[in-house]
């Protein structure tokens, strides 16, 4: 697995990230807020200051007078030792007193009355915030008006805006833990059952197939049904082996001790004529085990799910006619009659020829055995079809489907193995075609049916 | 008429009167030691007299005698002159005019000293970092002998304003102070005394009363007082006074016991300094524990430095006479000082209040 690729990191970083941002955006908020807080607070000092020195101008000799009250300028000066700028300006602009010209309102000079004005400047090279008040002199004769203008460098302001910051953030900082400590909690507690259903998965025997049986939420509990119908196939795929291989053993095992014993039996003989006959019918007990070694095989072969067959394209029409033309002498033999009805046109299909030359010979093999008398092969064209119809016992019902399981027989103590059709169905299912089992004409004999898929792929 | 050129007149109107000895432009030089390394160069131009500060420099060079140190004495007008026309000519400004220095440093003219010393610096004797007060000195009376023979001792402003209100005949052209109008320090010492008391405005009525002489230096009152012309002396440099009054039996030195102005010599490093390293190191010196014995122990000035006791430091004067003492505050309002409409009321006032009983009845109330 990859590193970065986890449920625990995915969820941390989605809510994480939003959070952290969200936490920037608090910080960002919180800087401006204590710098306008420290304004408000400071501009006080701007008003209380030029309000006091605008109590002291008057109009003396023809001209604005001003006694300076030098509190006024202690005033703007706090513990952090702000330098002090302060000047009188007449209704020209003039300047009439201070210590620095500095700049004025930049209102438009309509707004009548005492009127204050605050403003960040770059005075020679000093940051400074600047007030100015508008105000006149009134007399009974004139109206003198005059700014006063005092100004002050940052120092005090930043002091207390990096103050009311720290306290902020120390809160914000606070908040962000807490958040962050209770979003790992909580996703650890979210992610808990998927832990423990891990552990439990890890935990169990490698062979059992058991159900998994532990309390999960919702979203796992699916899983954990999903996981339990898998392990349930299991289960029945490994009953059906074990009952295959215990029949198989069966089957194998019967003629190997027949042929022991018949062995053994013709040994205490001393008649060559006795041997001749043992030999004959252990003859014939081998090749049946034989064969039916061989349709153990390839059943094997064709259940293994890896198996991967490659298909070619096949003419059923070619292959019926040579599948009669192989049995047809056997049965001849019998006095069985084997005929084919092929169709007009040749019918393609994709499929692998030996499988379905297995097949063919399986069915006809089987009707053979159990007694038919006739036996048709038949191809259509539209959808591609094989059939095989006789005339023998048929099956029942009933037991059409349970035939398809491996060793079982239509018939008990008949001669075949009892996989016949088992290894037809297993063929079907590997070419994706439909087996069919039907009673034959006049619900008589037994009638298959292969059914191949429309468009051969 | 600009702002500028109101300002420099004005400063030029107060500082002209503001020296005290009427000291030349004198230089002492002292030469880097040649086996002592590359000379460093350090230029310092005060408004402080030689005899003051000749053992204070003597000290530091013997610390250092890498230094290639220039002293110029200045009167405090060509000092500021000087500074605003050459920013960067000065290492080191030291100077008696504090509203003056207050006004470069407040003007951003001055770079802080953030050394170890400079921290421990006592925070009313300094602003900012930049500008560091490194004397201490009272503003004094000077009382002649002939006056504690027949009045009785003088202690404070109050037995002064007693006095001067008992005894109009008698000391009619007997008493000698600053006249503001003439004098930056007269005028400074005014302002922060007007500010200390309501009262002020009656003892200067009661020195009008006595038609109390006016001159613009305290060595013009000292010269007075020691031939006997003035019994008695208000508004006396401190620093200048005790070594005249002390060759002089007949002289005895008062630091009133209600309130005793306290003046203090500032001294900054410029922002344009050239040699801001070695000026650093005379500052240090300057406001370090061997810079404040020597002005202790062998200048008139007062120590500041707070771990220094005995005679000639702040401390010890501090002991005697407690809250009484107050120093000029170094802070903007030492601004108001500078404003021209400030000065012409000020002056005005003074002028009217020095005229009140002689205009009237002549009498008090």
């Amino acid at each position: 697995m990859k590193r970065g690729d986890s449920l625990y990191r995915r969820l941390l970083a989605w809510l994480l990230v939003p959070l952290l941002a969200l936490g920037g955006l608090m910080v960002v908020q919180a800087w401006l807020e204590a710098r306008r807080t420290a304004d408000r607070a400071f501009d006080r000092l701007l008003e209380a200051a030029s309000l006091a020195i605008a109590e002291q101008v008057q109009w003396q000799d023809e001209r604005l007078w001003l006694d300076l009250p030098p509190a006024a300028l202690e005033m703007l000066a706090t513990d952090a030792e702000e330098r002090v700028f302060y000047s009188l300006v007449d209704r020209e602009g003039r300047f009439i007193t201070g210590n620095a010209e500095l700049p004025g309102d930049t209102r438009r000079d309509d707004t009548g009355g005492d009127t204050l004005f605050y403003r960040n400047i770059d005075w020679q090279g000093l940051s400074l915030r600047l007030g100015v008040r508008r105000s006149r002199l009134e007399d009974w004769r004139q109206s003198e008006p005059f700014e006063i203008r005092v100004a002050h460098s940052r120092e005090g302001r930043d002091a207390l805006a990096g103050e009311l910051l720290r306290a902020n953030l120390a809160y914000i900082l606070a908040m962000a833990a807490l958040a962050v400590g209770v979003l790992l909690a909580a996703i650890r507690a979210a992610l808990a059952p998927l832990t423990r259903l891990r552990r439990a998965i890890r935990a169990r025997d490698p062979r059992t197939l058991a159900p998994l049986d532990l309390p999960l939420p919702r979203e796992l509990a699916e899983l954990r049904e999903t996981l339990n119908e898998l392990l349930a196939r299991m289960r029945r795929v490994r009953a059906n082996q074990e009952r295959f291989i215990g029949d198989a053993s069966h089957q194998l095992r019967t003629p190997l001790a027949g042929l022991s014993a018949r062995a053994e039996l013709a040994l205490r003989q001393e008649d060559p004529a006795r041997w001749h006959d043992a030999l004959v019918a252990m003859q014939a007990t081998s090749a049946r085990t034989a064969r039916l070694a061989m349709q153990l095989l390839s059943l094997t072969r064709l259940d293994n799910p890896e198996y991967q067959p490659e298909f070619s394209a096949l003419d059923l029409n070619a292959l019926a006619r040579q599948m009669v033309r192989e049995h047809w002498a056997s049965c001849h033999r019998q006095g069985i009659d084997l005929g084919v009805e092929c169709a007009a046109t040749p019918v393609r299909v994709a499929g692998v020829e030996w499988q379905l030359e297995e097949a063919l010979g399986n069915l006809i093999d089987n009707a053979r055995r159990y007694g038919a008398r006739c036996i048709t092969v038949r191809t259509r064209a539209t959808p591609p079809t094989l059939e095989v119809e006789d005339d023998g016992p048929g099956i029942p019902e009933s037991r059409r489907m349970l035939v398809l399981r491996p060793f079982h027989r239509g018939q008990d103590g008949g001669e075949g193995s009892g996989l016949g059709l088992a290894i037809v169905d297993s063929i079907a299912r590997t070419h994706g075609a439909r087996l069919r089992l039907a009673a034959g004409r006049q619900a008589h004999g037994l009638h298959v049916t292969l059914t191949f898929p429309e468009e051969p792929s | 008429m600009t702002a500028n050129a109101l300002l420099r007149l004005s400063a030029w109107l107060i500082l002209t009167a503001w020296s005290l000895a009427a000291s030349a432009d004198e230089t002492l030089h002292f030469a880097a030691e040649p086996d002592a390394g590359s000379p460093r160069p350090l230029v310092i131009h005060a408004a402080l007299d030689l005899p003051q500060a000749r053992p204070l420099l003597e000290a530091f060079h013997r610390r250092h005698p890498r230094v290639d140190l220039t002293y110029r004495n200045l009167s405090t007008l060509a000092l500021h002159e000087r500074f605003l026309e050459t920013p960067d000519a000065a290492d080191v400004v030291l100077s008696s005019a504090m509203p003056w220095q207050y006004r470069l440093a407040n003007d951003g003219h001055a770079q802080p000293l953030t050394s170890e010393a400079a921290r421990a610096w006592p925070a009313w004797a300094r602003w900012r970092h930049e500008l560091f007060a490194f004397t201490f000195e009272p503003i004094v009376m000077v009382v002649h002998r002939d006056f504690t023979e027949r009045f009785g001792e003088l202690t404070s402003h109050g037995d002064l304003l007693e006095h001067l209100i008992a005894q109009p005949r008698a000391l009619a052209g007997r008493v000698v102070t600053y006249d503001p109008v003439r004098s930056g320090a007269g005028y400074t010492y005014a302002i922060e005394e007007s500010r200390l008391s309501p009262r002020y405005w009656d003892l200067i009525a009661a020195l009008g009363g006595v038609e109390a002489q006016l001159v613009g230096t305290t060595g013009e009152m000292l010269e007075g007082l020691k031939t006997g012309r003035y019994l008695v002396g208000y508004n006396l440099l401190g620093s200048y006074a005790r070594d005249e009054v002390a060759g002089h039996p007949d002289l005895t030195l008062v630091v009133p016991e209600d309130y005793a102005l306290v003046t203090q010599r500032l001294a900054f490093i410029p922002r344009q300094a050239p040699h801001p390293e070695t000026a650093r190191l005379f500052l240090d010196y300057l406001i370090g524990e061997a810079g404040q014995r020597v002005i202790a122990e062998q200048t008139s000035l007062g120590a500041v430095h707070p771990a220094l006791e005995g005679p000639g430091t702040a401390r010890a004067l501090r002991a005697r006479l407690g809250d009484a003492l107050r120093p000029i505050r170094l802070g903007p309002g030492l601004l108001a000082t500078l404003d021209d409409l400030k000065r012409e009321a000020l002056l005005a006032r003074w002028t009217r209040e020095y005229r009140r009983w002689s205009l009237e009845s002549g009498a008090p109330p």
